[in-house]
């Protein structure tokens, strides 16, 4: 049978039952390193969590999304709380971010984004990010990330099995979890200020920040 | 590579053909390449990925492997999963862009459906080729210097394809079938099996025999209310396999009035299952479980220039092209898969879809949602 529905209006609950439901509370953590006024980009902004939580702080918000379906309920989500004059979407995907100008962005939100990308295509990203963020600009980042201690990673696996078959079965879609993130992101030149794994060491938020004097 | 490893990758391929399977995606060189050769690309489905290498075998070009979420070229095309973010994503990422010094990409004609040539151009500077539809012909296209026979650009439904279905069906089902007997009708577990295979193996490969009977409309014959491969031909399979389940108990000894009636609702079901989508299983019709099997594909005359790029992408020879600056026409409509291909590339956009209730689907609609939204939009 071919297998022709994306499901996105089933996907904040595949993703919700994915991540244990610690989703929103780590959005909301990390959308409170936004200050009023900034220039802030989300990258896979999916239907909006990140991008309306910046906007509702005040921030002029650029979303942008490979999956115009989800753009679509991110749109309404948008309209219905009168955010539209902040917000920006765009279908677009990361590897157009070296069309953005350099050092634009006070701060640049990625959830559930990087594990969605191939090793090659998040070293661009990161590299694209850097350049586009100001100097003291912050990278913000929540995802699935492989736990550290192989014991962790074998339960980890454990009790993602069914989790997975169950999200497959509602989205066909799943993620996986990125290696090495916190490395990746200092190779690219960031700073990391602060990062916390969740117990199982298997989700991450992640504040990084752009060094005020270019690397050398 | 070894034979058996081939062997376990086709095999394997194939038992669970109806899931996705993805493998990395990024360049990969063939043979030994330089700053001219070749650049091809695909989806990154293990089997495609394994058949697209094994016929390049002996060519020196690159290898770009897009994600296509594992899902094989066609399907991910039409149903959203291989787009143009994913096409672009790989041309600028994969650092394919360093090792060659043209910025030309041979694409299979099965992605024209999701990934519109313009806009990879547009955006990367890449100028897309569509390729031959089956990998087995893209050693003949590249020597041809990138020129298509017409048999390059056409699907077809051989018997090695039909029994790769078959095989891709009856596994799966199997499996399932053999869980649940296990528990309540352990006696039976072994006869469905072979009936299972049997009865797929039956449809498949006599598919040449009564495929010119499947329609594409909604029509009744003689005195069964449905369409034919939408129970006619479901009640024929049903009585052959009743006929095999009887040969089997008489044979065996173990026939009994008693065990007729749970057969009769076993074969039943089997078959019910094993055909459920049927004309979506072949890549020569429609989906019958999807609403847009109904959508037929306009032009407007008045739009088209004659440009015949949805000539150049038609997977089914559906379009004629009287000659330069003329417009097109369909004479063989009737071999449309609505796959949207033609809608999708044409630059001028002249093709549109419509629905029977008179709703049009205008080319922007069908670029941006392909078909999966589309079947739900209809309602």
């Amino acid at each position: 049978m071919k297998i022709l529905e994306s499901a996105p209006n089933r996907y904040d609950l595949g993703i919700r039952l994915l991540t244990w439901g610690r989703l929103d509370a780590a959005y909301d953590r990390l959308a409170s390193h936004i200050g009023e006024g900034q220039e802030v980009l989300d990258m896979g902004c999916g239907t909006g969590a990140l991008t309306l939580r910046a906007a509702r702080r005040g921030a002029k918000v650029k979303g942008i999304d490979i999956n115009p379906q989800m753009l679509e309920i991110a749109r309404t989500r948008i309209r219905e709380e009168k955010l539209h004059g902040q917000v920006a979407l765009h279908e677009r995907g990361v590897a157009e971010l070296d069309g953005e100008a350099s050092a634009l962005y006070s701060v640049v939100m990625s959830g559930l984004c990087l594990s969605e990308l191939s090793t090659s295509e998040q070293t661009f990203t990161l590299g694209q990010v850097y350049r586009i963020l100001k100097p003291g600009g912050l990278l913000l980042i929540a995802d699935e990330v492989q736990p550290f201690s192989l014991l962790k990673r074998g339960a980890h696996h454990l009790m993602r099995f069914p989790l997975i078959i169950l999200t497959y079965l509602l989205t066909q879609t799943t993620t996986r979890a990125v290696k090495g993130i916190e490395e990746r992101i200092v190779d690219a030149g960031f700073l990391i200020e602060g990062a916390r794994r969740s117990n199982l060491e298997s989700f991450v938020e992640l504040i990084a920040v752009k060094p005020q004097e270019e690397r050398p | 590579m070894s034979l058996l490893c081939r062997l376990t990758v086709n095999i394997i391929g194939t038992l669970l053909r109806i899931l996705p399977m993805p493998c990395p995606t990024g360049v990969f060189k063939i043979g030994n390449p330089d700053t001219t050769s070749p650049v091809l690309l695909t989806g990154n489905y293990r089997l495609t990925v394994h058949r697209v290498r094994r016929a390049l075998r002996g060519t020196d070009c690159y290898l770009l492997v897009a994600n296509s979420r594992g899902i094989n070229v066609w399907c991910a095309a039409t149903g959203g999963l291989l787009t143009n973010h994913d096409v672009i994503s790989v041309l600028k990422t994969s650092g394919v862009h360093e090792r060659v010094n043209h910025r030309r990409v041979i694409l299979p004609q099965l992605a024209a459906a999701g990934v519109m040539s313009g806009t990879i151009h547009e955006k990367t500077g890449w100028r897309v080729i569509w390729g031959p539809v089956y990998a087995r012909d893209i050693p003949a296209f590249l020597s041809a210097d990138f020129k298509k026979t017409r048999d390059m650009s056409r699907v077809n439904f051989l018997w090695d394809q039909r029994l790769e279905m078959a095989s891709a069906w009856a596994f799966p089902i199997s499996l399932v079938a053999a869980l649940l007997l296990w528990g309540f009708w352990p006696e039976a577990l072994w006869p469905a099996v072979c009936l299972i295979w049997g009865t797929s193996m039956m449809i498949f490969l006599a598919f040449p025999f009564y495929a010119h009977r499947l329609n594409r409309g909604g029509k009744r014959i003689g005195f069964v209310f449905f369409d034919f491969g939408q129970g006619a031909l479901q009640l024929f399979v049903w009585g052959i396999a009743l006929l095999g389940i009887l040969f089997y108990s008489v044979l065996s000894g173990e026939f009994t009035w008693a065990a007729t009636p749970r057969w009769l609702l076993l074969t039943f079901i089997l078959v019910l299952v094993l055909s459920i989508d049927l004309t979506g299983s072949t890549p020569v019709f429609k989906s019958g479980l999807h609403e847009d099997r109904y959508l037929k594909v306009t032009i407007d005359e008045t739009r088209c220039k004659g440009i015949g790029f949805c000539e150049s992408v038609c997977p089914r020879d559906c379009y004629e092209l009287a000659g330069k600056g003329q417009t097109v026409s369909m004479p063989p409509a009737a071999r449309c898969v609505q796959c949207g291909a033609c809608i999708v590339q044409c630059p001028a956009d002249a093709l549109f879809f419509t629905h029977p209730s008179g709703k049009i689907l205008d080319p922007e609609t069908v670029r941006r949602f392909k078909l999966n939204l589309m079947g739900k939009r209809l309602k």
